[in-house]
């Protein structure tokens, strides 16, 4: 009962929000100039031609009655229809939503395989060593550079010289996985740099943290060996701000890899949204950032339930 | 025990993403049989009577066919029609190619024909394409294969405009009972037709069975997957992921032609890049006709041609210089030396009184090179006194500003050059291309000498009218040519045989598709 009445405040303030995002990219996506009229016509775009268009697309009717159409649809569980295609959108999401989280998924393994270590040696070793100087550059170096520079760099390099990894031209991991590898890495690597920063950083302030605490001393007196004391003491105190950052990263890289998937030619949600938004194919937009802002909030609700069941004064009102 | 619990879902998990990731099915369906086409872009709608776009147009290339066609010296070829005969300056007769079939296994006849010129015509279909037939006063049908086209007036282009591909023949017996939408769907009685089609991922398209040309070589499958990125398609092309593409960057054709199994064919086009000058807005410099002449004296075409296209193409002209027409060339901006254009170019400016006008250049993010182009434009109108800043908005956004809103000072793209002198050029009529009324300044003398060279027949007469045409284009510094466009088809050579034209006036880079031949 104590979840039941902590969770449903949360659940409609969730509902309040989805409201809200949606009618903040329906608005938005009509301020911006150009409609799919421009795209398709080009440029020979007419008054005629353009309300033959807005006609056949139901544009034509004023923004309220549009947007609750929409959203009538929507509760139906019907997203739309893409105007280049006709097709439905939600079929399209469901294709292409393996795709992102199999670039996610390999994003974040070399993000944590790549930050973990780095911010474990950033953390233990001297402020003078090699490893710690490395992991430093490495994390300002990740938070600093934009995933369409490294992207782009990335591109040239294996389009000139193939090295093995391929450039564009998706294929499935069943289908052919030493393939599907090939094409995936670059966009993985790419997508993950702030990831391996970001982890990084967290591992590192976490082990600093840890390190000063008085049980760390206690194992250094005891004699034990200094893998174990990392091992037993320090990873596993410092692992739970570490696990939260990872979380949170990968809700982000489930919603953020569009620029990567443009980039990489890869078949993603991304991809798609991007194409809906540069073809102004309002469908495809609308029901991309409602979809991101559905799992940012089923995440942060999880997270909350989660804090629910492991501390019990949370939603009892005693703290 | 909660440790394994959790991995046991978590691969689940990942096994559960890998199972319905096994149902997609690669960018190419590869067999020995298959060809695959790098596409640069997706098509904008599948209408073909609608969209004015090149990614669209060559995809419905491979669907579907038009009446006439045209071969390397832009004369007209047949194409559905076997034959046709003009019986009098306004009346044609199109005999209709029998064995010609839509994939569907019916035969193309008369109807289909008449239906798709109809619904060309038809202002609800809202095709631009309208314009360019001419004002049909009467069409039809003596028989199953003839089709009689009586026109209100002459219209020399009539036969040109219906070899491009937004004059195709469409299915209009299944468009009528409501199996064809040609809005979602395309068929037609072209080499291919669609098996699979996954938006703005890839297109999979089959060999039409009934296809009329049955020594075609065509392979099986065509398979397109949609590879914007120039570097990402070179790379494809260098490991063998697909067979062929296309390229407007010579840089990219250049670094390309390094490669000994690839081959890179420069397609000439009567396409050209161009500016359009916002002479209608108040808020612009250009408002000044002045201003706008000193522009285009200032720009430097050449330095255009050798620093953005390494000296490939062409300077060119309102009347495209692949049509071997010398109207425009004698046209003060074409005429004079650069010193001359520059001093000529001050002049005019001191003369409107602003000797440093400020100026926005607006060149899509759609495609690198008109960042470029943008860029020595910027230099070159500098050295006359201009200051001009470049924007690179997105399409839709370009679209928007300069067609709808008029809300810009000059902006970059570029034209189509058909098949015919007098196609391109009726767009310098607002009163014709209303699309352009946003910007360009109505110049009746100009509406009257494109109406008029419509109906001349090619000679002496036209080309004297195209001079006369050149040169009020020229005084109105509207809509600038700058310099001629190139196509650049890149294959593999040792994976594929390709057919292409030299020359292509309707943007049909991909005309003999049916004869691309597979070596695996």
């Amino acid at each position: 009962m104590r979840i039941l009445f902590y969770f449903l405040p949360k659940l409609a303030v969730a509902a309040i929000t989805m409201l809200g995002v949606s009618a903040l990219v329906f608005l938005s996506l009509r301020m911006i100039p150009g409609g799919y009229a421009d795209v398709l016509l080009g440029p020979f775009v007419t008054p005629e031609a353009r309300e033959a268009i807005a006609v056949r697309y139901g544009l034509d009717q004023p923004l309220l009655i549009q947007y609750l159409n929409w959203l009538g649809a929507l509760f139906q569980g019907d997203l739309g229809v893409s105007m280049v295609t006709r097709a439905p959108v939600l079929d399209e999401f469901l294709r292409r939503a393996p795709v992102t989280l199999e670039l996610a998924l390999l994003a974040l393994i070399v993000a944590l395989a790549g930050g973990l270590p780095l911010g474990i040696l950033a953390g233990i070793a001297p402020p003078d060593h090699r490893g710690g100087l490395l992991a430093r550059l490495v994390g300002a170096l990740g938070a600093s550079v934009p995933d369409f520079v490294l992207g782009s760099l990335l591109i040239f390099v294996f389009s000139v010289w193939s090295l093995w990894l391929r450039v564009g031209g998706y294929v499935g991991p069943i289908e052919d996985p030493v393939g599907n590898l090939r094409v995936m890495l670059l966009p993985a690597l790419t997508l993950s740099l702030f990831g391996i920063a970001l982890v990084l950083r967290t591992t590192r302030d976490a082990v600093l943290r840890v390190m000063t605490e008085g049980h760390i001393t206690t194992a250094l007196a005891r004699g034990e060996r200094p893998i174990d004391i990392v091992r037993l003491h320090v990873l596993r105190n410092a692992a739970i701000p570490v696990v939260t950052v990872v979380t949170t990263y990968f809700g982000f890289l489930l919603g953020g890899a569009v620029v990567v998937e443009v980039l990489f030619s890869i078949p993603g949600i991304g991809f798609f949204i991007f194409s809906g938004l540069e073809n102004r194919d309002y469908a495809i937009v609308q029901a991309g950032v409602l979809i991101a802002a559905a799992v940012f909030i089923t995440i942060n609700m999880l997270a909350d339930l989660a804090y629910a069941l492991i501390d019990p004064r949370v939603g009892s009102g005693r703290h | 025990m909660k440790t394994t619990t959790q991995q046991g879902l978590l691969g689940l998990a990942f096994a559960a993403g890998l199972g319905v990731m096994a149902g997609l099915p690669g960018a190419a369906l590869a067999s020995d049989d298959t060809i695959i086409w790098g596409k640069p872009g997706e098509i904008t709608g599948f209408d073909a009577h609608v969209a004015g776009t090149v990614t669209s147009w060559q995809m419905y290339q491979m669907v579907y066919e038009t009446l006439l066609t045209t071969d390397d010296a832009m004369a007209l070829q047949p194409g559905l029609a076997e034959s046709w005969e003009q019986t009098s300056p306004t009346s044609y007769v199109f005999r209709i190619r029998p064995g010609a079939t839509f994939s569907n296994g019916r035969p193309v006849v008369a109807a289909d024909v008449i239906g798709s010129l109809m619904r060309i015509k038809n202002p609800e279909t809202a095709s631009y394409w309208t314009a360019q037939l001419g004002t049909i006063a009467k069409i039809e049908a003596p028989d199953d294969h003839t089709v009689t086209v009586e026109l209100e007036a002459p219209h020399t282009a009539f036969l040109a405009a219906l070899a491009h591909i937004t004059a195709a023949i469409l299915p209009i017996k299944e468009l009528e009972d409501g199996s064809f939408d040609p809005t979602s769907q395309l068929m037609g009685s072209g080499p291919f037709m669609v098996a699979e089609h996954k938006q703005d991922e890839s297109w999979t398209l089959a060999k039409n069975p009934h296809y009329w040309r049955k020594d075609a070589a065509a392979p099986g499958t065509l398979s397109a997957p949609i590879i914007p990125d120039d570097s990402a398609r070179m790379a494809a092309l260098r490991d063998g992921r697909i067979d062929f593409t296309t390229f407007s960057n010579p840089d990219v054709a250049l670094m390309l032609s390094r490669d000994s199994n690839i081959e890179v064919l420069p397609q000439q086009t009567t396409n050209y890049y161009r500016m359009d000058v916002n002479a209608k807005s108040e808020a612009s410099a250009f408002h000044d006709k002045r201003v706008r002449q000193a522009f285009n004296l200032a720009l430097d075409r050449d330095a255009i041609n050798n620093l953005v296209f390494a000296g490939s193409t062409t300077v060119d002209y309102p009347v495209p210089a692949a049509f071997g027409k010398s109207a425009c060339q004698n046209a003060p901006t074409y005429a004079l030396s650069r010193e001359d254009r520059l001093a000529k170019a001050k002049a005019l400016l001191a003369e409107a009184g602003t000797t440093a006008p400020e100026i926005t250049i607006m060149a899509t993010s759609a495609d690198p090179v008109y960042g470029r182009i943008a860029q020595v434009a910027q230099q070159s109108v500098a050295e006359a006194g201009f200051v001009a800043d470049i924007v690179q908005p997105p399409m839709a956004e370009y679209l928007d500003k300069v067609f709808t809103k008029g809300d810009f000072d000059v902006s970059l793209s570029w034209l189509a050059g058909y098949t015919d002198p007098t196609m391109v050029i009726a767009w310098w009529n607002p009163t014709f291309a209303v699309w352009n009324q946003s910007f360009q300044e109505d110049v009746p003398a100009l509406d009257t000498a494109l109406e008029e060279v419509k109906s001349l027949p090619d000679g002496e007469i036209r080309d004297a009218k195209l001079v006369e045409i050149c040169d009020l284009i020229d005084d109105g510094a509207n809509l600038l040519a700058l310099v001629s466009r190139t196509d650049y088809i890149a294959y593999r050579a040792d994976k594929i045989e390709v057919k292409a034209a030299n020359r292509s006036g309707s943007s049909n880079t991909f005309q003999f598709i049916y004869d691309f031949k597979s070596l695996d």
